[in-house]
């Protein structure tokens, strides 16, 4: 840890006339997994999809390892080591679960050093290699989320963008893909920016977090202080502050502090 | 006592088609033949009826509400109250946000011989406590599940309280409290009290005497616990008389009411003087939708406070900003010609015809549509009280022809004490004394004013009371200023915040304070040095325009601490500062500052409900910092 991998300084990125990121600026170091938590519609997904090139940003610089990679082609951000899980999986349905990790390291050409990433994959998710023969279409929900995992390892990434991995699965697989990201992240030294609407696993998981709301960052600290904070607690973490009647339904006002 | 202004007697005048005393100050104040607000209220709804007295969003959809309703809730609320055992001269205290049921409670309250209180929302459950208590309420009302919480959180110091009655039920269905009610049922409770004992109502306001205490208005007490000024029913009328003659309201004029109720200036603007001129007041739907209310209300007048103002003039200048390059030209150019007008207006000089057709022109191709895109286009005038405002927004509205008029009050003198008016307006000072407002100032500096409006001491508490009249019965303000040789009267400082350096030189801090709140990045500021070799300041930024600066210059920030902390910001505040310190002498001079980094909100006890810092708080919570400076 210490050296810093991405620098995102002042990024605003619109949908059209909308602005969906208002000046966001965000560090990510060497071997760290940053979280950035926030309800629907705060600019989350915006923000992984201008790092990697998908959006371009109006303003801002984004620095990845002290190059600007901002407004940049897609296919080159990954050439620069940037890997981008997207949203809701996006697995090949058609191909084998083995094609599509395949595709994952399209860009690379060095056989041997793909085959033992394959291996790892294999290792990290044992189900996956069960199913190499499956078409990804029919793999249940967690599979897939796997498997996109999977695919992006297979780059050997020097940072991973990972938008909700958490989507739409059982409480017991989010605690069982997030125990498998941990480790990727202590015995891989995979570095990670993850976007989470589950605060919990998000901020367990995380080393810093930042929480973005209406396109702006609020608040950023690290995990520990985050949880502590009784705007995080009542707002991400559904702590239920009982007011004397037992039942509340108003909440207190977001203070960020 | 160097200059002061005397009331002269006369009759009564007709102002817009309400007949009122024509010199105000002179007893009996009257307001079309009343001499109490409660019978000017029963007058009103009996004339007006069906008319329009209200408006509030329902869903989202204008709701109308006829002076009918006004009246008949007021009195089944006023009545319920009574057969709950509501005595003459007692207070009953409203937590609530603006709505129409506040002005019902508040005038329910009244009829019956009640004196009403209200509470700031942003209050917490311990100030509500100590509220109750100094003011021996026995009936409270409460907007809704939040704010009932804050009684039961406090419920068994207060037990005093005989009945809560709750405005808004949503999410209380299953509430069972002995002392909960919601006010259907008072509604219901009251009617049937009308039923047999018919015309107690109407008995009980004939009763009501001039003199009679009207309101409790808690002043917000920068020091100490807040104290309950007492305002009577003729503080109210001649606070009303001396409205008329110097804000006039035209019948059927439309309001828009946002500020809190609790507040003196809003509860004339929006309760009491209405009623005098037949206004109908629209409530905003909550604080963030104020502009967009203020755009569908598009009011005849707007008072509002310094902040407001700023906000409007901040989201046009961005808006100016972002727009084309032609459209960029364009808005400048018509400010220009704005300017050029407003100075000639402001000067009370003739506007040259040449300015004139220029101005016609941008006015008709910009200045109009933005006019009509804010909501002020059918605005006659515009107010601002409650805190100093800078003299270059008040030209700027000009320019863009609204008329902005600076006016100054307190609680203690019913809230109107001077104002400018349109064509006798000195931007910079609060105007002249208003009609019926005498004026003068103590030898000390001190602003003092005598009249009908000023207040009958604060409830129970004779000691403060005695404190805050002269000898010869004048109210002694607090606030040093000066009339000048045309008798407009400007604000300096509060005489109790007056700083003694440890060189033995006397400063007004809030001089060099409202200097630095003029910038557009500074929202307040806490002038430091009692007892100090020099002047520190605590400044409190205005998120909106520096997070915008920092982002165009491409300063990156993530959370409010961390645009503190960034070294553009404090490079941008400490021009500021300069800029202000070129104006002061060397010992007035800000040595030093620092930047309060945790973004303040009105829960927190360093702010006042109007958002402004609170010297003795802040000194206190921001220690380490002050120390940091010397």
């Amino acid at each position: 840890m210490g050296e810093t991998v991405l620098d995102i300084q002042n990024i605003e990125s619109f949908y059209g006339p909308i602005m969906a990121i208002r000046g966001v600026s965000l560090k990510v170091e060497q071997g760290q997994v940053v979280t950035v938590l926030g309800a629907n519609g705060a600019g989350k997904s915006t923000l992984l999809k201008t790092i990697s090139g998908i959006m371009d940003p109006e303003k801002g610089q984004i620095l990845f390892e002290g190059r600007e990679i901002q407004g940049m082609e897609p296919h080159k951000v990954v050439g620069r080591g940037i890997v981008h899980v997207p949203e809701g999986r996006e697995v090949f349905p058609l191909l084998t679960v083995e094609e599509n990790l395949t595709l994952g390291a399209y860009t690379r050409s060095d056989k041997a050093e793909i085959e033992k990433d394959r291996q790892m994959v294999f290792d990290y998710f044992p189900i996956l290699a069960e199913r190499r023969h499956q078409e990804a279409g029919t793999l249940s929900g967690g599979q897939q989320q796997m498997l996109a995992i999977g695919r992006g390892l297979m780059l050997r990434p020097k940072i991973m963008l990972l938008d909700e991995p958490s989507l739409g699965l059982s409480p017991l697989l989010v605690q069982e893909i997030f125990a498998i990201l941990k480790r990727l992240n202590k015995e891989e030294g995979v570095t990670m920016m993850l976007v989470e609407q589950n605060a919990r696993v998000a901020l367990e998981l995380a080393d810093m977090g930042y929480v973005m709301e209406v396109g702006r960052i609020v608040m950023d600290d690290t995990s520990e202080r985050l949880m502590e904070s009784e705007d995080i607690k009542a707002f991400y973490l559904g702590h239920q502050e009982d007011g004397a009647r037992g039942e509340r339904r108003w909440k207190r006002k977001k203070t960020w502090r | 006592m160097n200059s002061h202004t005397r009331p002269t007697p006369a009759k009564q005048i007709e102002i817009n088609g309400v007949i009122v005393s024509a010199v105000p100050g002179q007893k009996p104040a009257l307001v079309d033949g009343c001499d109490t607000i409660v019978s000017l209220f029963q007058k009103r709804c009996e004339q007006l009826a069906a008319r329009t007295a209200h408006r509030e969003k329902d869903l989202g959809i204008w709701q109308s509400y006829s002076w009918q309703d006004y009246w008949t809730h007021a009195k089944w609320l006023g009545l319920g109250l009574r057969a709950l055992g509501l005595a003459r001269g007692e207070v009953v205290s409203i937590l609530s946000e603006d709505r129409k049921e506040w002005l019902y409670a508040d005038m329910g309250i009244q009829c019956v011989g009640g004196i009403a209180s209200g509470v700031y929302t942003t209050d917490s459950a311990s100030q509500l406590e100590y509220l109750l208590r100094d003011s021996g309420s026995r009936f409270l009302f409460v907007e809704n599940d939040e704010q009932l919480d804050k009684f039961l959180e406090i419920e068994d110091q207060a037990s005093r309280v005989e009945k809560v009655i709750i405005l808004d039920q949503d999410g209380l269905h299953d509430l069972r409290h002995e002392k909960c009610v919601f006010l259907d049922d008072l509604y219901e409770t009251g009617r049937a009290y009308e039923a047999e004992n018919h015309g107690v109502f109407e008995a009980e306001i004939a009763k009501t005497r001039p003199e009679d205490t009207a309101l409790l208005i808690y002043t917000s007490g920068t020091t100490g616990m807040p104290k309950g000024a007492m305002l009577s029913q003729e503080n109210v009328i001649s606070a009303c008389v001396s409205g008329a003659h110097a804000l006039p309201t035209q019948d059927h004029d439309e309001q828009l009411c946002f500020l809190p109720l609790c507040h003196i200036l809003e509860r004339n603007v929006s309760v009491y003087f209405p009623i005098a001129g037949k206004a109908t007041v629209n409530f905003a739907e909550s604080p963030e939708t104020v502009f967009d209310n203020l755009r569908e209300v598009s009011p005849a007048h707007f008072t509002a406070v310094p902040r407001v103002w700023e906000k409007v003039y901040s989201r046009v200048r961005v808006l100016a900003q972002e727009a084309t390059p032609i459209g960029r030209l364009c808005f400048n150019l018509a400010i220009k010609t704005g300017l050029k007008r407003a100075d000639y207006l402001l000067a009370r000089k003739p506007v040259p015809l040449g300015v004139r057709a220029h101005y016609a022109v941008w006015d008709m191709l910009v200045l109009r549509n933005l006019r009509r895109m804010l909501g002020m286009d059918k605005m006659r005038r515009g107010g601002t009280g409650a805190a100093p405002i800078s003299p270059e927004l008040i030209r700027w509205y000009w320019a863009i022809g609204v008329q902005l008029l600076e006016g100054y009050g307190m609680t203690e003198n019913a809230g109107l004490a001077s104002i400018n008016l349109p064509n006798d307006n000195k931007i910079g000072s609060v105007g002249r004394p208003c009609p019926g407002v005498g004026t003068r100032i103590a030898d000390d500096g001190e602003i003092q004013t005598l009249g009908l409006n000023n207040f009958q001491g604060y409830w129970r508490n004779n000691e403060k009371t005695a404190e805050t009249f002269t000898e010869d019965g004048w109210l002694r303000t607090g606030d040093v200023g000066k009339l000048d040789d045309d008798g407009f009267l400007t604000i300096t400082g509060r005489l109790k915040d007056i700083i003694i350096t440890a060189g033995g030189k006397n400063i007004t801090p809030a001089e060099i304070e409202s200097r630095l709140k003029f910038s557009h990045y500074i929202s307040d500021a806490v002038v430091i040095g009692d007892a100090r070799k020099y002047l520190t300041c605590l400044i409190m930024i205005d998120q909106e325009n520096v997070e915008k600066y920092a982002q165009d210059r491409k300063v990156p920030f993530s959370d409010f601490a961390s645009l503190c902390a960034s070294q553009e910001v404090v490079d941008l505040i400490k021009g500021e500062v300069e800029e202000v310190n070129h104006a002061f002498a060397r010992v007035e001079q800000i040595k030093d500052f620092r930047l309060i980094n945790v973004l303040l909100t009105a829960e927190d006890e360093e702010l006042t409900a109007t958002m402004k810092l609170k010297r003795s708080f802040v000194e206190k919570k921001h220690a380490g910092l002050i120390e940091e400076m010397y």
